[in-house]
């Protein structure tokens, strides 16, 4: 007779007691295992959401280039060429001498662990059709991946070499649409033919930056002279919470500098570790209602094995055999609301996004589908192993107080208890 | 008589109800021989349980000592006392007190679980002491298929389990039927034999009595009368002892 089949011999003895406070468990062990699979899911959709919507997450810049921050595209300095009459020139000439970073850190960069994606741009000035024009040399592949700076709206993407997009304002400005063929140079006199394949909108009508286009990164390189050079990598983190980490990788690389668009990235990571604490918070809640029940059902249980625990001591029972009785039996109401619940905790978490799905299409429709209106719970083995750990820590916890008692009683008194 | 097992010098105890001390044994000296069957009368709150809880090493003195096989238990720990109780002696209680959750062959093995005798052992010896008490078919039984008698003889077969110095038993017969009593009675005085168990025990019945071979009376916690022995070992005019000491 151990006293774990003892204790599995008063489990059976009140089955629907026992019952009940597994239940008790159960509700908090499920409830926690589902709401920490919510957690991690919305996590997920948040940070692919934040990837969408902000800009890149990290700015790498070669360190002696003028502090660049924010999305990639808000400068801190004051424009040289404003105010300097007819400056347009002197502000594009003195942006195109700005600082190169080699390019196969961008290989580099997105080996490291955390990075989403790492895309190189070569930001230079050139002349298409005889008109000064900032001119971006890009990945097409990982661009739109790393920043959300660039949103066609007429024609389509780059695809190959010795294509061409401009800004609205642009194409307007020289008579050109999709389809059109344009000289881009160095100079305002030479330079090689271009077809225009789409048409971008910008966020600054007038300026000098008003005046843009996008070509291939070899393009850029080509027309600037900057072989296997770029200016700017634009980084994006698997999740908003790696981005400090990452930056900090980055920077101990030497001659680059990571900036972060901090605020966003520590206020989306705020947002997310927000409400897993919250959801965390409310399942233990339910987990400590279920543990007062273990405690309730134990002390219940000890006040009416009175005599029984007296017998016990009197027959040569030692105070931790008592103790090791009761705890067995909480231990084991913990074990198996730990067991059931993680159990039912899978069902639900599988079940909810079927559930939810209806609501969620209208509610996603309405904010441009980027916030999520269906409930995708992701289930991790780290919740599943928490979880259980956590419904069967309580049963034991709840039950050292009420076998503490028991083994404590004094058997003359327990004895004479009817 | 033959050697004291058990023997109490000048026992006392007192319990406090409030700021009052109540003495409850009030100098007792008692000497129990080996293989004897002592019977304790007394009306109650005479102090004939708290005599026997103190032998049995649940309570202690508040002056005096108690001597069993040459132990001072006095001189024990609660843990050392906690062994005693296991190992020296037999406790049989009058409402049986088996465990509800444990049939009967589980509830004989339960001492010996709590000593660590191997499982296959304890099983044997449990067995065994079921057979002595004829219980032997009964031994997959729970407590509440059991008959009163049928209980209360599973509690005495608890307590021989660990092969004890001395049985306690306190008003074994009080929840029996006459029948039931004599029963008891008879498997007592082979377990005495078979066993070479020494009991003591507090009772109120004159069947009991009839079947010690010497019987005290307590009463204000003193021992206020022995019984005569007849020349066959036997008590003499025990109905007579018992309504005196009662009445």
């Amino acid at each position: 007779m151990s006293s774990m089949s003892i204790a599995i011999r008063n489990l059976r003895h009140r089955k629907m007691r026992t019952a009940l406070t597994v239940s008790g468990i159960v509700v908090g062990v499920a409830m926690i295992l589902v709401l920490l699979s919510l957690a991690a899911g919305t996590s997920t959709q948040t940070s692919g959401l934040l990837r969408n919507v902000v800009g890149s997450e990290i700015t790498v810049v070669n360190s002696t280039t003028p502090s660049f921050s924010g999305g990639g595209f808000v400068f801190n300095g004051t424009f040289p060429g404003r105010g300097s009459g007819g400056g347009g020139g002197g502000f594009v000439t003195t942006f195109g001498a700005g600082n190169t970073i080699n390019e196969t850190l961008v290989n580099s960069i997105e080996n490291m662990s955390g990075v989403f994606v790492a895309s190189p741009q070569l930001s230079t000035s050139g002349y298409v059709d005889g008109g000064n024009v900032f001119l971006y040399g890009i990945d097409p592949s990982t661009y739109s991946q790393a920043t959300s700076d660039l949103t066609i709206t007429q024609g389509s993407d780059l695809s190959s070499n010795g294509q061409i997009l401009l800004n609205s304002v642009t194409a307007t400005n020289l008579g050109v649409t999709v389809g059109s063929q344009v000289t881009v140079g160095a100079n305002s006199t030479g330079g090689a033919k271009y077809t225009v394949v789409g048409i971008y909108s910008s966020g600054s009508t007038f300026g000098p930056l008003a005046r843009s286009g996008y070509i291939e990164l070899s393009d850029a390189q080509n027309i600037s002279g900057r072989e296997g050079l770029v200016t700017e990598i634009y980084v994006k983190a698997t999740d908003p919470s790696l981005v400090s980490q990452i930056a900090s990788g980055i920077d101990s690389i030497s001659g680059v500098t990571a900036n972060v668009a901090s605020t966003i990235a520590s206020s989306a990571t705020t947002l997310s570790n927000t409400m897993t604490t919250f959801f965390i918070v409310i399942g233990l809640v339910a987990l400590l209602a279920g543990a007062f029940g273990v405690i309730n059902t134990m002390m219940m249980s000890i006040g009416e094995r009175t005599r029984e625990i007296g017998t016990l001591r009197a027959i040569g029972a030692t105070k931790g055999q008592v103790m090791k009785m009761f705890l067995s039996e909480a231990f084991l109401i913990g074990l198996i609301g730990a067991i059931v619940g993680v159990l039912i905790g899978i069902v639900v978490s599988f079940a909810l996004p079927s559930l939810t799905g209806a609501a969620a299409s209208s509610g996603a429709r309405g904010l441009g589908g980027f916030i999520p209106g269906r409930l995708s719970p992701t289930l991790t083995s780290y919740n599943l192993v928490l979880s259980f750990a956590l419904g069967s820590l309580v049963g034991i916890a709840a039950g050292v107080y009420p076998a503490f008692r028991a083994s404590r009683m004094d058997p003359v008194e327990a004895l004479r208890h009817v | 008589m033959s050697e004291a097992l058990v023997r109490t010098v000048d026992l006392k105890r007192q319990y406090k109800r409030g700021k009052f001390p109540v003495p409850a044994l009030n100098g007792v000296n008692l000497t129990v021989g080996k293989g004897e069957i002592l019977g304790i009368i007394g009306p109650s709150g005479s102090g004939k349980t708290t005599l026997l809880n103190l032998i049995g090493g649940l309570d202690r003195p508040t002056k005096g000592t108690v001597y069993v096989d040459g132990v001072e238990l006095d001189k024990l720990s609660d843990a050392e006392l906690t062994d005693y109780r296991l190992r020296k002696v037999g406790f049989v209680f009058q409402f049986y007190n088996l465990i509800p959750t444990l049939n009967s062959v589980e509830n004989v093995e339960l001492p010996m679980a709590f000593a660590k005798v191997p499982a296959a052992e304890q099983r044997e010896r449990a067995l065994n002491l079921l057979e002595a008490v004829g219980l032997e078919a009964r031994a997959d039984h729970m407590p509440d298929e059991l008959s009163g008698g049928e209980q209360q003889r599973v509690a005495v077969a608890r307590a021989l389990a660990n092969h004890p110095s001395v049985v306690l038993a306190d008003e074994p017969t009080g929840d029996l039927d006459s029948k039931s009593a004599k029963k008891l009675m008879e498997v007592m005085k082979s377990l005495r034999k078979e066993e070479h168990a020494t009991f003591i025990l507090v009772t109120h019945d004159p069947i009991v009595v009839a079947e010690c071979n010497r019987v005290c009376a307590v009463r204000d916690g003193k021992i206020t009368r022995e019984s005569r022995i007849g020349e066959d070992g036997k008590i003499l005019d025990s109905s007579r002892f018992v309504m005196d000491a009662l009445f």
